[in-house]
């Protein structure tokens, strides 16, 4: 209850710094509107030519994507911390202040940050997703609402997990976090289209390695009333929990990792 | 004397990339795989559905894109971190060719961080079979046409980066605008979804903006899709880019040079 | 009662050199920060912590504060295992690094301290009595609503203070408090910490390279180089074994001719004074008196103790650090 309340403190005292410098953060925000709406724009023009993909329609192809986009930048915004400040407080020795509080380390790191640009990204993942249930025809129930929310918030905690390792990687000083980047954004860009459409190997490195097809493909494809790999519909509410699981492993490497801290200046 | 220190600007930058070596390895494996998922992509969406493009075309363009992925981001975080904390100003104020400097600067950035990229994904690439990685280029004068059209390309980016730059100068907020200029870059080059693809009539205008001149065009060239008696108008397009954008680039900066002599005086 | 407590303390770093031309691969080698160092400390005691830049200070202030993990050693303070209890440990300790904040840049300190009382849950009333206290001492009031950023450098030193002391902690770290202050802020700082440890007993652990801090504050200096304690106990009796040079400053009415002083004398020319360092034991007084007034007719001179800094870089010196 506590931890809530920190968390919301912290994040009115950011927001009160992000509009300190109105012009950059508008500017930015609709820099991020130009970003998302490019990818968008790349859905819709493959849909303009290629019009299906396998078994999918496009309206199932928006929803797809907007599920992604959704989860993405939700996860950007308020793990603005993970995604985007860590490496930094490792470089100048802020992560030293940290260590310094009675609070865990995660909770601090999250509380650093706010990302409220990412607003507009939301929204156009958000306007794909409604345009995607639309022309999909879903007949809208209240256990569907629920696995939406269920997907989404599970997929949050995978791409959570995985900026968490690039975290490791920054602890132990290791330069090519790329190498992360590769899964975290390749793994986004993937697998806005549905996972059953690739080759085996990356198949299996999207369903087993990073479960992107379990947070996202498969109670997706239930929502959308067809099935992913041919599963029955209760699978969908159990696979994205494969979110949370990745996301505990990659936390427990992490609190490891933070015993190897090496802080920087004398 | 002016080449001499032109050339050291390369050279130094030569040496660097040879030292981030783990941070190409780690770029060039990033890269491989972004290539990898978009081939499959478009493998599964030409699944049963033959295109006026052929696969091979269409996986070599996203290669090539991959390979020289590094020419399109803006690159000189430095020169931003300087305008950002004003130091701008001292080089400003120096009896110097700053725009010939940077200009050279950002060329030397874009031109070894990529080969030295490039080489090693191409060669990768050009391993898979057909239709999954790059093809060879449908003539020898091809190759030639497209290398030439790739550096002229080039010249055209940078100069469109000196005018963020510029622009920059003024607003003090290198986040902003560029980053708006660096998506539209990725969109309307063809890194997202091959230009290629795009619908006819959407191509007519696209090609004819200068992003598309970096890669976009000398991708054409190399595939075919442009035949090489095309080649003269291509080329044609992307000296007029190079040069109007260079010259709104130099105005822009000596206007910003001007003012900050008034301003200082 | 001991307070602090430290057995056999080591920590190592690997540090990667850089390649060299034609390397293949990066040398890695291996760095004793602290090399097997003990010492305890009262509660209430303090303690001044001084040594060449890399002699380890800051990596013994971080172990003991919970940021670092060391090699091997035994570490309580105020009973606890500082990293293995990180977060119970960190209630209890305040800690102001010269260089680094710990409040938020962008927004008034006030906000900061609100922050802080949710991160220390401490309780409102105790919060804001302990806030009227330390605003008062630290003279803050009127700067509450001043974002962190506009504050000049004496006054975001003493915002960091009153965020480190709100908890109340039993322990204070203070890294390099007065870089950058100016006299007045100095001495007021030091006003400040002396009457905190007098009044709430809290023990301080001082990391300073200004021995005018360490000789105004500190009852107790512990010397570190190279990774060894080399020496624990009064500052005064510290200085007495370097204290051995005396420096005279001499100006005369016109030309003097000091050439017949012996080696062992220092003669450097400042302006129209000549400065003479010697040390009594091995050249007498007397004699160097009768030689200066042989050498011309002297219009001015004063004899002075060698500044305190020239006497730790002595030390430093015959310590090999």
């Amino acid at each position: 209850m506590n931890t809530i309340k920190l968390y919301l403190r912290s994040m009115a005292i950011l927001m009160k710094c992000q509009f300190q410098y109105p012009v950059s953060f508008f500017l930015q925000t609709i820099g991020q509107l130009v970003m998302e709406g490019g990818e968008f724009l790349a859905v819709l023009l493959i849909v303009d030519r290629f019009d299906t993909l396998h078994q999918w329609t496009p309206g199932n192809l928006y929803f797809f994507f907007g599920m992604m986009s959704v989860s993405f930048y939700l996860t950007e915004c308020f793990g603005r911390g993970v995604t985007g400040n860590f490496p930094n407080m490792v470089r100048t020795g802020q992560l030293d202040t940290v260590l310094l509080r009675p609070r865990g380390v995660l909770t601090q790191v999250l509380c650093s940050a706010i990302d409220p640009r990412r607003i507009t990204c939301i929204a156009i993942g958000s306007a794909a997703l409604v345009l995607g249930s639309r022309l999909s025809q879903v007949q809208w129930t209240w256990w569907k609402g629920l696995l939406l929310i269920e997907a989404i918030g599970m997929s949050m905690f995978l791409i959570l997990g995985l900026f968490l390792i690039e975290a490791i990687f920054c602890i132990y000083s290791v330069k090519s976090v790329e190498m992360v980047n590769a899964l975290t954004y390749g793994g986004r860009s993937a697998c806005q289209y549905p996972v059953d459409i690739y080759p085996r190997p990356l198949r299996t490195l999207f369903s087993a390695a990073v479960p992107f097809a379990m947070t996202l493909h498969v109670p997706a494809a239930c929502i959308l009333d067809r099935s992913l790999y041919g599963w029955p519909s209760w699978t969908a509410f159990v696979s994205p929990l494969s979110g949370l699981v990745f996301f505990t492993a990659v936390y427990l490497a992490f609190r490891k990792a933070i015993l190897h801290y090496r802080s920087t200046g004398s | 004397m002016k080449i001499k220190a032109y050339a050291s600007v390369f050279r130094m930058r030569w040496k660097m990339e040879i030292q981030y070596r783990g941070a190409m390895i780690g770029g060039v494996i990033c890269q491989v795989f972004f290539g990898l998922i978009l081939v499959s992509l478009y493998h599964a969406l030409y699944d049963g559905k033959p295109q006026s493009i052929p696969m091979e075309s269409v996986s070599t363009y996203v290669w090539l894109q991959q390979a020289f992925f590094r020419m399109l981001l803006s690159s000189d975080s430095e020169l931003a971190g300087k305008i950002r904390t004003g130091d701008i100003a001292y080089d400003l104020s120096r009896p110097l060719n700053l725009y010939g400097y940077y200009y050279v600067r950002i060329l030397a950035l874009k031109l070894m961080g990529s080969i030295m990229r490039a080489v090693p994904m191409l060669l990768f690439a050009a391993c898979l079979p057909k239709g999954w990685g790059v093809m060879l280029p449908v003539s020898g004068g091809a190759l030639c046409c497209a290398i030439t059209a790739l550096l002229v390309g080039l010249c055209c980016v940078c100069a469109l980066e000196n005018i963020t730059m510029g622009i920059t100068m003024r607003t003090l907020d290198p986040k902003g605008i560029q980053s708006i200029l660096n998506l539209l870059m990725m969109t309307l080059s063809g890194n997202l979804l091959p230009l290629t693809l795009f619908p006819d009539s959407w191509q007519k205008v696209i090609t004819m903006l200068p992003y598309a001149q970096l890669l976009d065009a000398p991708i054409r060239l190399y595939t075919g899709v442009y035949a090489i008696t095309f080649a003269p108008r291509v080329l044609l397009v992307q000296v007029m880019w190079a040069f109007l954008l260079g010259g709104m680039g130099v105005l822009l900066w000596r206007r910003n040079q001007h003012r900050l002599i008034i301003q200082g005086g | 009662m001991r307070y602090i407590e430290v057995k056999g303390l080591s920590k190592t770093f690997t540090v990667r050199k850089r390649k060299e031309k034609g390397q293949l691969f990066r040398e890695k080698t291996k760095v004793r920060a602290l090399d097997s160092v003990s010492f305890s400390v009262e509660q209430g005691e303090l303690v001044g912590y001084i040594g060449p830049n890399g002699a380890g200070k800051s990596t013994t202030v971080k172990i003991l504060s919970g940021i670092l993990t060391p090699d091997s050693g035994e570490v309580f303070v105020g009973g606890r295992i500082p990293w293995k209890e990180r977060r119970e440990h960190a209630a209890h300790i305040g800690v102001v690094f010269g260089q680094r904040s710990q409040l938020w840049w962008d927004v008034p300190i006030l906000d900061s301290y609100v922050l802080l009382r949710d991160i220390y849950c401490l309780r409102e009333d105790a919060w804001k009595k302990r806030l009227d206290e330390l605003t008062e001492r630290l003279e803050l009031g009127n700067l509450l609503r001043t974002p962190l950023r506009l504050l000049s450098l004496g006054q975001r030193m003493r915002a960091e203070l009153c965020g480190s002391l709100l908890h109340c902690p039993e322990l204070l770290f203070l890294d390099e408090p007065t870089i950058g202050l100016d006299a007045v802020s100095k001495l007021a700082l030091r006003d400040f910490l002396h009457e905190e440890n007098q009044k709430n007993r809290t023990t301080i652990l001082l990391t300073t390279h200004d021995m005018e801090d360490v000789a105004a504050l500190c009852s107790r200096v512990m010397v570190l180089g190279h990774g060894n304690l080399l020496y624990d106990g009064a500052l005064p009796e510290l200085l007495s074994k370097y204290d051995r040079v005396r420096m005279i400053r001499i100006r005369y009415e016109d030309h003097a001719e000091l050439g017949g002083l012996p080696e062992r004398c220092a003669v450097s020319r400042e302006g129209q004074d000549y400065l003479i360092r010697y040390e009594p034991s091995k050249v007498p007084t007397a004699w160097l008196l009768s030689e200066l007034q042989k050498a011309g007719s002297i219009r001015e001179l004063t004899a002075q103790q060698q500044n305190i800094d020239h006497m730790i870089a002595a030390m430093y010196r015959e310590m090999d650090l």
